[in-house]
């Protein structure tokens, strides 16, 4: 009835830890799914200039515009261009462009746009929000009401006012949105370090006469840093859909720019007529977003100490 | 009056399957005030949330039966159960800073106790305002006009059953008022008014006993009540339970790892150990006469203030790991009398002496 | 503290924040831009170039020495303004409501930016209301469910609706319910709700002679309400089904989400033992104990709920060609008319730390711990 304990297993520490979330990773199929889904993502990203020639985006081919000839799916519109020749899977644009391989080409446009912005954002959540709560105070008091001021304002129109008088490019775009996101991390790792800085090892470092710079980033920082990593994967899908809706309205650098919110903008007037336009640069967007916020969220589940049994 | 009889509970966890319980068999005479006592993690607080049918959902109960005044409490329907939390068994918790809601008033989590089923609890207020008027009776001699008629008024409702709602809500108050007298809660009337974090430890705890006693439970389970407490506030505690057992007409079990309190308050004691029950006798009784190994070595290990020694005493080895228990009596690796048969079977637990039981095969025969 | 300390220093906080925003914004718009466009509002076509000098004098964006307006436009040294000395102008102009000429094509040239906006603005607060009230109404529900029915049917469904909501492109989603419910369901000869317009004639559903209604409160639906209009309110309700729907997709997932989490934690707490351990019922225990308890991350929440609300429905807008401000927006951003800009993001920041305020006391009410 009673066995003796297999010598071999681990019940305690950091192997036990791993080998836990694995195992609970492995069961959790739909987070496995998520995971899988990003990681396609990134390498599609990755091998896109292989697969489709990145200059293809500048070219134009007046004959094919807006055409389907995909049979395996009938719109039952009237109307419906065919595109003749070559075979276009998911049809072909107001440019004439194929659309399979244009949402091809913008997906690493996408997704570095988002990394880039999730990372500075990280990047400046970690030292203004580290800051604020280690020192206190003033400092603590000015860096507060400078992100309430941002959080005032809805992203979208403080995109809109800077991409006027800045310019329509990239490089704006990313800052638009980066001036939206990063006043959520500054309060994240604030709160974060404000709970970490009570716990007893921090005085005890202290009294050893570590300065505070050095207990702040080497010690207080890296152990709050789990839920910043759980919000910034869940957040790379979030920041693909707020670009991708800022250049939907209207505010990108041009119109044939490979992005995924300006490959569906066309459709909005052909809503009727292509809805392919909108309707596959869009199930894009779902599916990566679908993907990172899985992951992220089956990356809280997973570490969370609280939920486990 | 009640009787747990071979209890198995078994625990489903990622790290496998924890066999809490191990057929526990324990049993509470009315009025009487039994102590169960044992080390952190074996089964004491189990047992308890069996009785009430509050186990977590990952627990199972194996087998066994536990009887209440004859009715299994383990088969009833979870209405039945509910029931039965209400009127019959009261459990009171250990620390009652997180036991208590937070954002609600005192007053507002015991009202709603008998806002639950006034039914119920109508005959209970009824008789406590008789109860009330008739003391002033016997103290003046006569009533006057305006508590003469409240008592025919109250006594009519007693028949018919039904009760105007704003009578009830201040007969309700007034019998929760007086309740929180009798747990000696200062200012009875602001307290109904305050939210817990506004309240002491102390005063906490008095309010936890008092959501027990206004059931007028027949079983009280109070789970390390003063654990959480600091000393002088214990012993407040434990004078108020003393006070109250003449008062109440209520079995209670009182869970604790304190073998002070248990001599300070208890009749009965009962001792676990790792699932099982290892022994029970009167308070007096296990003190001077232990019997089983376990019992020995923990009363042993106790420091007194009365003689020297010089080296503490203390039970060799550690608390056995629950998903891989010990075969046979559970305490068999760490008892210094143990020998062969203790590792094959489970004892089973005999009357020993008049209302001494063991188990421990040193005295099965 | 008590409440009303409370909400008065929010307020002072409040302030503070709108004095900072209106800094930002005006370093933006007047910092980044050459000066002709701070007084392209305040100017017609038929003004000479002395009276254009005159006003952008009096704007405080040209000093008084400056000799001539084409040294103005040409930023002759000497002729502007620093920009710290511009602040107050422009602050003054903002406070009495002087937003000067709308610069908007395809509306009359003698409109001001004021009235432009405050015309179309009625659209978009239905819109944003109707969207906040489907949030909550749909949102806490489907957490509260989920987290009570944990790991069965209904908590997979509202899982699934929510990691739907919260990962779909609002204008992707938009677009497909259009295509859907005005394209392939058909009712009575059109598709079954409208996909555009704020008033709804051409669809299954819809009256298609609604009447008039008279304006008291600038809110349409409001206004039909009191002008006794049922057809117009009516049709006004069934135009704002889809739209509202959409915005609200969003967060409806972000609220299930955060309500489930916050309600499995509170149902895992003590005190749910012992309320259960006195024989309450189980939907007493829910409600009055968890419930409450649960909606404080919620509420904390809403705050940022009334932020993405307002800057969604510039999405909105154009997938459904609502006439609302967010539809507008872009085409003053077409048109670089920056002062509907700066109008428009001021009353947005101006309700949405109101919300706010009201988001805390709501939060200071529920929670008794916060007050102390």
């Amino acid at each position: 009835m009673e066995t003796n304990p297999p010598s071999e297993t681990v019940q305690y520490g950091r192997g036990a830890d791993i080998r836990h979330a694995l195992h609970l990773l492995k069961r959790n199929r739909i987070v496995l799914a998520g995971a899988m889904v990003s990681v396609a993502s990134i390498m599609l990203a990755l091998l896109s200039g292989l697969l489709v020639n990145p200059t293809s985006w500048n070219q134009q081919n007046s004959n094919v515009i807006l055409c389907w000839n995909n049979p395996a799916i009938d719109w039952h519109i009237i109307n419906v261009f065919n595109c003749g020749g070559a075979v276009y899977p998911l049809g072909t644009d107001l440019y004439g462009r194929g659309l399979l391989q244009m949402i091809i080409l913008a997906i690493p446009v996408d997704l570095c746009i988002a990394f880039e912005v999730v990372a500075s954002a990280v990047l400046i959540g970690v030292i203004l929000g580290g800051l604020a709560a280690y020192m206190g105070g003033l400092v603590d008091e000015i860096i507060l009401r400078v992100t309430d001021i941002f959080l005032a304002v809805p992203g979208i129109l403080l995109a809109i006012v800077l991409l006027v008088v800045l310019g329509r490019s990239i490089p704006v775009l990313t800052t638009a949105v980066l001036i939206t996101w990063w006043p959520f991390y500054v309060r994240l790792v604030r709160s974060q370090v404000l709970g970490e800085k009570e716990k007893p090892y921090v005085e005890r470092l202290h009294a050893m006469g570590a300065p505070g710079f050095r207990i702040l980033f080497r010690h207080v920082v890296p152990n709050s840093i789990f839920p910043v990593v759980v919000q910034a994967t869940l957040d790379i899908g979030a920041v693909i859909l707020t670009v991708s809706a800022l250049m939907f309205i209207g505010l990108t650098p041009d119109p044939k720019f490979p992005e995924l919110g300006n490959l569906a903008k066309q459709g909005i007037q052909y809503l009727f007529t292509a809805p392919w336009l909108i309707l596959f640069p869009g199930l894009t967007l779902l599916v990566i977003s679908i993907g990172f916020n899985l992951l992220g969220d089956g990356i809280r589940d997973i570490f969370d100490p609280r939920l486990r049994r | 009056m009640l009787k747990i009889s071979n209890l198995n509970v078994i625990f489903h966890t990622y790290a496998g399957e924890v066999k809490a319980l191990n057929g526990v068999e324990l049993s509470v005479n009315k009025s009487e005030l039994l102590g169960l006592v044992g080390e952190s993690g074996c089964g004491k607080t189990v047992t308890s949330l069996s009785i009430v049918g509050l186990l977590p959902p990952n627990a199972e109960v194996v087998s066994g039966e536990i009887l209440l005044n004859e009715k299994n409490l383990l088969t009833m329907t979870k209405e039945e159960m509910r029931k039965a939390r209400l009127k019959d068994v009261a459990i009171v918790f250990q620390d009652p800073l997180t036991y208590l809601n937070p954002v609600l008033t005192v007053g507002s989590q015991i009202t709603e106790i008998i806002s639950t089923e006034p039914k119920i609890f109508l005959p209970k207020l009824l008789e406590h305002r008789l109860d009330e008027i008739a003391q002033v009776e016997n103290e003046k001699g006569r009533l006057d006009t305006q508590l003469l008629s409240e008592k025919q008024h109250l006594n009519s409702a007693l028949e018919t059953g039904k009760l105007d709602a704003n009578e009830i809500k201040r007969l309700t108050r007034n019998y929760i008022l007086s309740i929180l007298r009798s747990v000696r809660l200062p200012h009875p009337e602001k307290a109904l008014e305050s939210y817990p974090f506004e309240l002491s430890g102390g005063m906490r705890q008095r309010v936890m006993i008092a959501m027990a006693l206004v059931r007028r439970p027949k079983l009280l389970l109070a789970d390390e009540m003063t654990t959480a407490l600091d000393v002088t506030v214990q012993a407040q505690i434990l004078q108020l339970m003393k006070e109250l057992r003449n008062d109440i007409d209520a079995s209670v079990i009182l869970i604790t790892h304190d073998l002070a309190v248990v001599a300070e308050v208890c009749d009965r004691v009962a001792v676990m150990y790792a699932g099982d029950v290892v022994e029970v006798a009167d308070v007096d009784e296990l003190f001077k006469n232990p019997l089983h190994p376990y019992t020995q070595g923990l009363l042993a290990s106790i420091p007194r203030v009365d003689s020297t020694i010089d080296q503490q005493s203390s039970i060799g080895g550690s608390v056995p790991n629950l998903i891989y228990p010990p075969s046979g009596c559970r305490f068999n690796p760490r008892c210094p009398k143990a020998f062969g048969k203790c590792p094959q079977t489970k004892p089973k637990l005999v009357e020993v002496s008049p209302r001494h039981l063991v188990s421990c095969f040193l005295y099965e025969e | 503290m008590r409440l009303y300390e409370y909400a008065i220093r929010r307020l002072f906080l409040m302030i503070f924040v709108l004095f900072g925003l209106s800094l930002f914004i005006f370093y933006l718009t007047r910092g980044l831009l050459p000066p002709n466009f701070a007084i392209s509002p305040y100017i017609t076509p038929r003004m000479d170039d002395a009276a254009k000098l005159s006003v952008a004098r009096s704007l405080g964006v040209a000093t008084e020495s400056c000799p001539s307006y084409t040294a103005f436009v040409a930023q002759q040294i000497g002729c502007i303004t620093p920009l710290w000395g511009q602040y107050a102008g422009w602050l003054e102009n903002v406070l009495t409501g002087n937003w000067g000429l709308t610069l908007l094509p395809g509306v009359s040239g003698s409109d001001t930016t004021w009235h432009v906006f405050f015309s179309r603005f009625p659209y978009t607060a239905e819109l944003a209301i109707a969207g906040a009230i489907l949030t909550i109404l749909l949102g806490i529900p489907l957490g509260v469910i989920s987290a009570t029915h944990n790991n069965k049917l209904p908590d997979h469904i509202s899982r699934v609706i929510s990691l739907g909501g919260y990962s779909v492109p609002q204008f992707w989603f938009g677009a497909m319910l259009q295509i859907l419910f005005v394209l392939y369901i058909r009712f009575n000869g059109a598709g079954l709700l409208p996909g555009s317009s704020a008033l709804a004639t051409t669809c299954g559903i819809c009256f298609n002679d609604p009447g008039r209604i008279t304006s008291y409160s600038g809110l349409p639906i409001v206004d039909a309400i009191l002008s006794l209009n049922f057809p117009f309110f009516w049709d006004s309700i069934v135009a704002l089904i889809l739209p509202a729907f959409t915005l609200a997709i969003t967060s409806i997932g972000a609220i299930t989400r955060i309500m489930r989490s916050s309600m499995m934690d509170v149902l895992r707490q003590d005190y749910i033992l012992l309320a259960k351990s006195k024989g309450l019922r189980d939907r007493v225990v829910i409600y009055k104990h968890a419930l409450k308890n649960a909606l404080l991350p919620t509420v904390t929440v809403s705050g940022l709920l009334a932020a993405y609300l307002l800057g969604g429905v510039v999405i909105i807008e154009i997938v459904f060609s609502w006439p609302g401000v967010g539809n507008t927006a872009l085409v003053a951003a077409e048109v670089l008319d920056i002062n509907f800009l700066e109008l428009y993001v001021l009353v947005t920041a101006v309700i949405i730390v109101l919300t706010n305020l009201a988001v805390d006391l709501i939060y200071a009410k529920l929670d008794p711990r916060i007050r102390y």
